[in-house]
């Protein structure tokens, strides 16, 4: 089985530490996996403007770091993804109902998110079924998870002065051209035929280490990480 | 950051879960299925120059129990060398250390869909016959097949029919007979269930392996380590039950016979006999293999008495008329012309 991520413990293991530090990087992860699904939930879901969905974004990861609501977490209940849905749904129901949704998270830290860039990836997933709501925000969690798995190993090739690696992933598997092959990777990196391959298996390798590591750190239990673990790449995580 | 599009993600999902084989003799070419022990690509092979199925864990450590199935897997498949068994062709590790095998590219549907199309008796026999053919095959070379199902058995393009699936496969301990040109060779020989030949064993008492709806009464109670040959002849009964009914057989022996009797068509009543042996929820009151079940479905099938069916002496004439009546008719034609010419006369 491929090991268990050994280096993140699960998000609400991490929420409920009594070090400061650890909870607020184990809110960084959270923001970090989850503002893009929020925000794209928020704008196609909730039909919130760009401006209001920033707003409720920024200040639902304030609020739950500060009320620690979060903290409720029943994995026995729901997947922690489907119940940060919930408290997102219920959040916004409160702030509408206050209608003081610019008012929050006044004078917190404002996350420092990519709205412009998420909101030019808004058109190509307002196609999306919008029916099964989980569903939405579990494909939107696993856009951002992979996202941030590509970027980590492109930042990881480059500290290693290992560039080619990521070229080899990026044109085989990013962004192939339509004629592309093992043979003309070769030509065009001035490396052997085997060298694209273990390249490859390699930079895949690695991007589903990454991938895993992120989803881990998402994840409210062990449980629901071996099962998401499932889900996504087909294979079983060992403990 | 990075964006990546819908089509970008399912590719790296794709990408990222695909076996990385240590040769090059093989090209992976996309995912074709995949099931709870394991995933199948459709693969090039690049020293044949044919399309080829490759069958890999969905574990992804050499010790681990998936793995170790897919490996039975494999043995049990090159050990069973029968048309209704897809031939295996090569097998290899991955570059983690995994097992895979190379297999024949089948195409087709599997019986889950393809058993619409079958809607008279002759023609759901005839698959039905082969299947059991093949699993009587198997348990002639000591091996219980343990997890027969529609979705495991697959239909191809030419009609051939092919029983799949052979993971949860048991190595039946002792000398059972081997069917000519089987015969296992050097260092592959008859595993026992103790966990002999590089961890090939049987699962341990009290697992439950199958699938519910065609898993016999002991193997649902947990005894699949001693699940033998009457098990997968449950099992069969309960594939023949479902394509007449559409459902998944009970234990329950008076629901079976009722459901049979509401099946449009019914089946006869010495086929519905054959089915309720077959699905009997004492193992020793069953056929003892696929074997015996396939002799009785040949008489079924030529007309003649079946063992699971004791007729009366009516029916035993009506199925005697019906058998000879080419016979029959000749012998009224002859007489009914001799009244006329006597007649005549």
């Amino acid at each position: 089985m491929i090991p268990f991520p050994a280096t993140r413990r699960s998000v609400i293991e991490r929420i409920r530490a009594d070090d400061a530090d650890i909870r607020r990087a184990a809110f960084g992860d959270l923001a970090a996996g989850y503002w893009r699904p929020s925000y794209h939930y928020l704008r196609l879901h909730w039909r919130l403007a760009p401006e209001a969905a920033e707003d409720v974004v920024q200040a639902f990861f304030t609020a739950a770091f500060e009320k620690r609501y979060v903290e409720r977490y029943d994995p026995a209940k729901a997947k922690f993804r489907t119940f940060l849905r919930t408290c997102l749904d219920r959040f916004v129901q409160n702030t509408q109902k206050a209608e003081r949704a610019e008012k929050r998270g006044g004078g917190a830290d404002r996350l420092s998110l990519d709205f412009p860039g998420a909101e030019s990836a808004l058109a190509e997933i307002a196609s999306c079924d919008l029916r099964d709501l989980d569903r939405f925000f579990r494909d939107e969690m696993i856009r951002a998870l992979f996202e941030r798995a590509v970027d980590d190993l492109r930042r990881a090739c480059e500290q290693s002065g290992n560039s080619t690696l990521f070229r080899v992933f990026e044109r085989h598997d990013l962004a192939p051209a339509p004629d592309v092959s093992y043979a003309s990777l070769a030509r065009e990196l001035d490396v052997t035929v085997s060298q694209v391959t273990n390249y490859l298996h390699a930079a895949r390798r690695r991007f589903r280490e990454l991938a895993l590591g992120h989803l881990r750190s998402l994840c409210g239990t062990d449980e629901e990480f071996r099962l998401e673990a499932r889900e996504l790449f087909g294979m079983e995580v060992d403990s | 950051m990075t964006w990546l599009s819908n089509d970008l993600v399912q590719r790296l999902r794709d990408v990222a879960t695909r076996p990385e084989l240590a040769s090059d003799r093989y090209v992976i070419l996309r995912p074709i299925g995949r099931g709870g022990m394991g995933s199948v690509y459709a693969a090039h092979d690049e020293q044949l120059g044919r399309e080829v199925a490759i069958k890999v864990s969905n574990g992804a450590a050499p010790t681990d129990d998936l793995d170790r199935r897919l490996r039975q897997e494999a043995r049990v498949l090159a050990r069973l060398e029968h048309p209704g068994i897809v031939p295996v062709h090569d097998a290899g590790l991955l570059e983690d250390g995994r097992w895979f095998y190379v297999m024949k590219l089948v195409r087709g549907e599997t019986l889950a869909d393809h058993a619409v199309s079958l809607e008279h008796e002759a023609a759901r026999l005839v698959v039905f016959e082969r299947v059991a053919e093949t699993v009587a095959f198997a348990h002639a070379a000591g091996i219980v097949h343990r997890d027969l199902k529609p979705s495991n058995v697959m239909v191809g393009q030419f009609g051939e029919v092919l029983v799949l699936d052979w993971g949860v496969a048991r190595v039946l301990a002792g000398d059972a007979p081997s069917p000519s040109g089987t015969e296992p060779t050097q260092g592959q020989g008859r595993r026992s269930a103790s966990g002999e030949d590089g961890g090939w064993r049987g699962t341990a008492s009290g697992t439950r392996m199958g699938t519910s709806g065609f898993m016999a009464p002991e193997q649902a109670h947990g005894d699949s380590s001693n699940a033998g040959p009457p098990a997968d002849v449950y099992a069969l009964g309960a594939l023949l039950f479902w394509m007449w009914t559409g459902v998944a057989a009970s234990t329950d022996v008076d629901d079976t016979a009722r459901r049979l009797r509401a099946a449009i068509p019914a089946p006869s009543k010495r086929l519905a006999a054959i089915i309720r042996k077959c699905l009997s929820p004492v193992p020793s009151d069953r056929y003892a293999s696929a074997t015996e079940l396939v002799d009785d479905l040949a008489r079924y099938r030529r007309g003649s008495a079946v063992s699971a069916y004791h007729e009366t002496t009516i029916e035993q004439v009506g199925r005697w008329l019906i058998r000879y009546q080419t016979f029959v008719w000749l012998v009224i034609a002859y007489l009914v012309m001799r009244v006329a010419f006597a007649f005549l006369r």
